[in-house]
């Protein structure tokens, strides 16, 4: 049954309260340095939903604030990783601790299981990974088995393919320039692995920078990335994609980034002070973004990007 | 005698192997910086595909992240990764990719997953990302890498991106869709190149005064060695001009 087009909009706080449960599959959007859902990831940690596995591709900074925090027993991704600022340093340090499972595919591998689920098939066949140590690798606490080489059957050839299990999360979190209440929404630029997961997705709560008129879908269609049927929640919440970037709107902030990596790859006292200044005390969203950003700056972010675009 | 930097000249080399036309996989860095600097010379109808979707974008400089705005800058769209992974590369239209790797081996597989063992890992690297999608699919492969011998070990600890695998028909057996890529690794020293016969790498080219025996020295495993190494050009000043100038004005990647 699909998502009706009720007025979904809530706060980052009632949407995490009532669609992220402890022990969640938990699919995250963006990628690298772009697009990430930093605010709803933020609301999680504080919230302190517990026991996730945490799904997608590019997994990076709003992955790494959920193991940084000690709430994440399980990652399938792509990679953990913020290209040129380094890996996902609290991953990396709980992945080598062995406090964390890493269930390592390619970014087809992770888009083709999503795109599995998003048709409603149990697995899709992809020629990438084979020979590789991707494919046979035991991944801990998956599905068992958790791939099948089988050959084309269509084919008097041998044809091998490997068959990789359909991945349903049982929530999405993703962040888009464009929303309605109803949940239809826009991304701009390209779009991650981020359509077939959210269509896959038992539930979906978008956090967007603008809130459009419930009209604006239907005399635009040709925008829409998502209708209103895979989506639970509309979160509105201007720069929820700080410190990443926002394709359109502002580019990503350096400066923060830098300092992240820096705490993160350091841990202890110090990754502790960034998530109670960032996570903890603020409250919510608005009060991350009062401590870490003044008008002046967020004013160079939008400059930065318009020159880019 | 142009004054070049070690990096200017992997750029450069990696360049001329970039075809005009040739439909190019490239993420940051290096990488995109020989397409950009093949674009503006011999191949101006190369076409990039970045991994993260865009096609044909008329790349900003200069670019840290395949999430960077600067690379959608004028593409024809914008994608996804199923798009450019799936449709594009498992589809079968690439031509090139570049790759890296911690790890390069004999046969030149690629390992940035993990050193030491899997399930315990002395070190967790970044993992795949697309990378083993691009070297599973595409039919000539350049890796730029910086010549050091703990890069280049006898075994990959992990293969996260095939090369050769562990001969010259493993690919093959192993269903991949291209069973015999072309593959050169382009270091400071020489460029390396898959031997089809053995599936292993030898020396193709050495880098202006490099001699066999100081690869070799720096490699983890026996190169093939032929009995007659040319050199790799050095690039003209007009080049190495237009690499500081134009393609990485900032010197983000090419600090010397």
């Amino acid at each position: 049954m699909g998502k009706s087009a009720t007025n979904k909009l809530m706060s980052a706080a009632e949407a995490v309260e009532r669609f992220v449960p402890d022990g969640a599959v938990l699919g995250m959007g963006g990628q690298s340095i772009g697009r990430c859902p930093m605010a709803l990831s933020f609301e999680i940690a504080r919230q302190g939903k517990t026991d996730l596995t945490v799904v997608g591709c590019n997994l990076a900074m709003s992955m790494d604030v959920l193991v940084g925090s000690g709430l994440v027993t399980r990652t399938e991704c792509g990679t953990g990783n913020l290209e040129r600022y380094g890996t996902a340093f609290r991953w990396r340090a709980a992945a080598e601790a062995g406090e964390l499972a890493v269930a390592d595919y390619s970014h087809l591998g992770m888009a083709s299981r999503f795109l599995a689920a998003s048709l409603g098939l149990p697995f899709m066949p992809i020629k990438s990974l084979l020979g590789s140590d991707i494919l046979t690798t035991k991944r801990a606490d998956g599905p068992d088995p958790d791939y099948v080489l089988m050959g084309n059957p269509f084919s008097i050839e041998s044809e091998p393919v490997a068959l990789l299990p359909a991945l349903s999360p049982d929530v999405s979190i993703v962040h888009v320039q464009k929303a309605d209440a109803a949940g239809n929404f826009a991304i701009e630029g390209f779009s991650t692995h981020e359509p077939e997961m959210v269509k896959a997705s038992k539930a979906v709560i978008v956090s967007c920078e603008e809130i459009v008129d419930p009209e604006y879908f239907r005399e635009n269609p040709g925008e829409t990335t998502v209708p209103f049927l895979f989506v639970d929640a509309v979160v509105h919440q201007p720069f929820g994609g700080y410190p990443t970037s926002v394709y359109r709107r502002y580019e990503h902030d350096r400066e923060h980034v830098v300092e992240y990596q820096r705490v993160a790859r350091a841990g202890g006292d110090e990754y502790a002070d960034y998530l109670r200044r960032a996570i903890e005390e603020p409250g919510d969203f608005d009060g991350f973004l009062a401590w870490a950003l003044t008008d002046d700056k967020k004013a160079v972010l939008r400059d930065e990007m318009e020159r880019l675009i | 005698m142009t004054d070049y930097r070690p990096d200017e000249l992997m750029v450069v080399e990696a360049a001329r192997h970039i075809n005009d036309g040739d439909v190019v996989l490239v993420g940051t860095g290096l990488p995109m910086l020989a397409g950009l600097l093949a674009q503006r010379t011999h191949a101006p109808n190369m076409c990039y595909v970045v991994e993260t979707g865009p096609v044909a974008p008329r790349v900003l400089p200069t670019p840290i992240s395949v999430s960077d705005p600067r690379v959608m800058h004028g593409a024809v769209s914008h994608g996804s990764l199923l798009s450019s992974l799936g449709g594009v590369l498992q589809r079968g239209l690439a031509d090139v990719s570049f790759l890296g790797g911690a790890q390069i081996d004999r046969y030149a597989n690629l390992n940035s997953t993990v050193i030491g063992d899997p399930e315990r890992p002395k070190v967790r690297l970044p993992g795949s990302g697309g990378a083993n999608d691009l070297a599973s699919h595409s039919p000539r492969i350049l890796i730029i890498t910086r010549h050091e011998r703990r890069r280049f070990p006898e075994r990959c600890d992990y293969i996260t991106s095939p090369g050769y695998l562990d001969g010259p028909d493993a690919r093959k057996l192993s269903g991949l869709s291209v069973p015999y890529p072309e593959i050169s690794v382009i270091t400071d020293l020489c460029v390396m190149e898959i031997d089809r016969a053995t599936g292993t790498l030898g020396v193709a080219r050495l880098a202006p005064g490099v001699a066999f025996g100081e690869v070799q020295e720096k490699t983890g495993f026996e190169l093939i060695r032929p009995a007659d190494i040319p050199s790799i050009n050095p690039p003209s000043g007009d080049i190495v001009e237009l690499l500081r100038r134009e393609v990485d004005p900032g010197g983000i990647y090419l600090k010397g």
